[in-house]
């Protein structure tokens, strides 16, 4: 159709070709503007929904929903190191958190659970903000988003920004993959400070956790009711398939999008399954090699970093010729410390252990 | 001008078709009136529909690594289409309310 | 070709769009969670599509990530007690 277009166009060769070119090159921009405006629009409903929705479970999977369009939009961003990110934490953690976290406050029987909000009892006055502070804070908050837009828009581009100064010394970095780069040798202390977040989150989750016994696995695994069929064939093509993935991505983050907490995601992802299926069982205390995986990650990373200090001039510097297996060693050992704690998270238990029948 | 040749025709063809499964799909989702039949029809739907679109994308794939990554992605999508189905249609037909909730 | 492929990604996620409305009128908790299964493959179909017509070939991982962790989702919503109303 677009070729017929392009071709009714020609009638002197030259400036038919041109035109025909540039036809196609403003359908494309305008099909590309309706693609981010419904993007954009859907977006801002969904989160419209989630946040206003009078029904938890439909803000639930408006939610999940929610994590999808935001993948499509970091790709429409080219980020696809951020849209693995959101595809793996969303379709594998969130969505099973926020159904688990909904198990727990609906409880068992369909009634409140023990768990439920707390409902004010009936001649209590409404805990709802009046209108006029709404209105009020809602003008202000729209005044400063403006303000900031304003100053944004004004802006003089600067001549060097971080990322073209990345970009100009990617080669001496040892990857090929300016984000990885960037992560794991321009701005490392940055990379370490995440994982240290990512470990006090699971320490402060562990002293307010309490219950180990809504993550697990539903009705169907009482002894009264079997399994679903088709449930174990299921984990026998995903785990390892979830194994591989996590390797590949690990790998590819050196020379395109991929990383260790992409993988990370991914290997979380396969502990939630496991739990979710009964496979995984909950454990008080985490063992040793639990331990030593939770920590291993910051350990080598810092030491390494030290070690820099000595052997490259500077801390978290790494020798010359050394950073391209420093990083991939660092990477590695970080994807099983960031997925470590992401699964004990969703389990809300100190460890795992393999469930024996 | 460029010509179309046949293997651009295919995968016009296959994209199109796989467009306009996904459509059924979506009013199938819509206009059916209890859950299975919903799940009848989007669950066959959209797999028809995701096939044929990568069938589609694999005639114009770059590689052959690209073409084996859109048919894995394929299958599993099969494979989780499979089982999810599954596993809601046995939940609803525990909780009874696709069948109850039917209109007359 | 990449005309094709930006006109169909707006397509599907037209079509995603108006499905959301099984999403908010239910009835049952099973209706959501089965349009929102059906997002999940049209959003691989747009991945995959958008890799094609960005030349962004990282996105069919994406898609990869979401269809091998389509069930995890499935799997966590089956374990909900039976009785429950679906608000």
């Amino acid at each position: 159709m677009i070729r017929a277009l392009a071709d009714d166009a020609v009638s002197g060769a030259a400036t038919g070709a041109a035109t025909g070119a540039a036809t196609d090159l403003e359908i494309a921009a305008l099909l590309w503007w309706a693609f981010d405006g419904l993007l954009a629009l859907g977006l801002l409903g969904l989160a419209y929904q989630v946040v206003a929705g009078r029904q938890l479970f439909r803000s639930v999977v408006l939610f999940i929903i929610y994590g999808l369009l935001m993948a499509v939009a970091w790709a429409r961003l080219a980020a696809p190191d951020l849209a693995l990110a959101e595809a793996a934490i969303g379709a594998g953690l969130t969505g099973a958190l926020l159904l688990s976290a909904y198990r727990n406050l609906i409880g068992t029987d369909g009634e409140e659970g023990p768990h439920a909000p707390i409902t004010p009892p009936a001649g209590a006055p409404p805990m709802t903000v009046p209108r006029w502070a709404a209105l009020f804070a809602a003008a202000l908050a729209g005044l400063l988003v403006a303000g900031i837009g304003w100053v944004a828009v004004g802006l003089q581009p600067p001549e060097q920004t971080a990322g073209r100064l990345a970009l100009e010394q990617l080669a001496e970095s040892g990857v090929e993959n300016p984000v990885t780069a960037v992560l794991l040798n321009f701005r490392s202390i940055d990379t370490i400070g995440e994982v240290v977040v990512l470990f006090v989150a699971f320490l402060a989750a562990r002293v307010v956790a309490q219950e180990l016994d809504h993550a697990g696995p539903g009705d169907w695994l009482r002894a009264s009711q079997r399994e679903p069929l088709l449930v174990g064939p299921l984990i026998a093509f995903i785990a390892p398939m979830a194994v591989l993935v996590t390797g590949y991505l690990l790998w590819a983050g050196g020379h395109q999008p991929g990383g260790a907490f992409q993988a990370g995601a991914v290997l979380a992802a396969l502990a939630v399954l496991l739990r979710l299926t009964g496979r995984l069982r909950p454990r008080l205390e985490p063992t040793l090699l639990e331990r030593s995986v939770l920590v291993g990650g910051v350990v080598l990373f810092s030491a390494i970093g030290l070690a820099g200090a000595g052997l490259a001039g500077a801390v978290l510097e790494y020798p010359p010729g050394w950073d391209y297996r420093l990083i991939l060693l660092i990477e590695t050992v970080l994807t099983l410390s960031i997925a470590l704690p992401l699964a004990l998270l969703f389990s809300g238990s100190g460890g795992l252990r393999q469930e024996v029948r | 001008m460029e010509t179309i040749d046949l293997i651009d025709l295919v995968s016009i063809g296959l994209l199109l078709l796989g467009a306009l499964f996904f459509l059924t799909g979506t009013v199938g989702l819509l206009r059916f009136n209890n859950c299975f039949a919903r799940l009848h029809a989007l669950t066959k739907a959209d797999n028809v529909g995701l096939g044929c679109i990568a069938l589609g994308l694999m005639l114009q794939a770059e590689s052959g690594w690209a073409v084996a990554k859109i048919a894995l992605i394929w299958a599993l999508a099969q494979l989780a289409a499979t089982v999810s189905a599954h596993l809601i249609a046995r939940f609803s037909l525990r909780l009874g309310g696709g069948v109850r909730r039917m209109p007359p | 070709m990449t005309l094709l492929y930006t006109g169909l990604a707006v397509f599907l996620l037209l079509n995603l769009l108006v499905g959301l409305m099984r999403v908010y009128f239910g009835p049952t908790a099973a209706d959501r969670m089965l349009a929102a299964l059906l997002f999940g493959t049209t959003t691989v179909a747009v991945l995959l599509l958008l890799a094609e017509a960005m030349a962004l070939s990282a996105l069919r991982d994406v898609a990869l990530l979401f269809t091998l962790l389509a069930a995890v989702v499935a799997l966590a919503f089956t374990r909900l007690p039976r009785r429950f109303k679906g608000r």
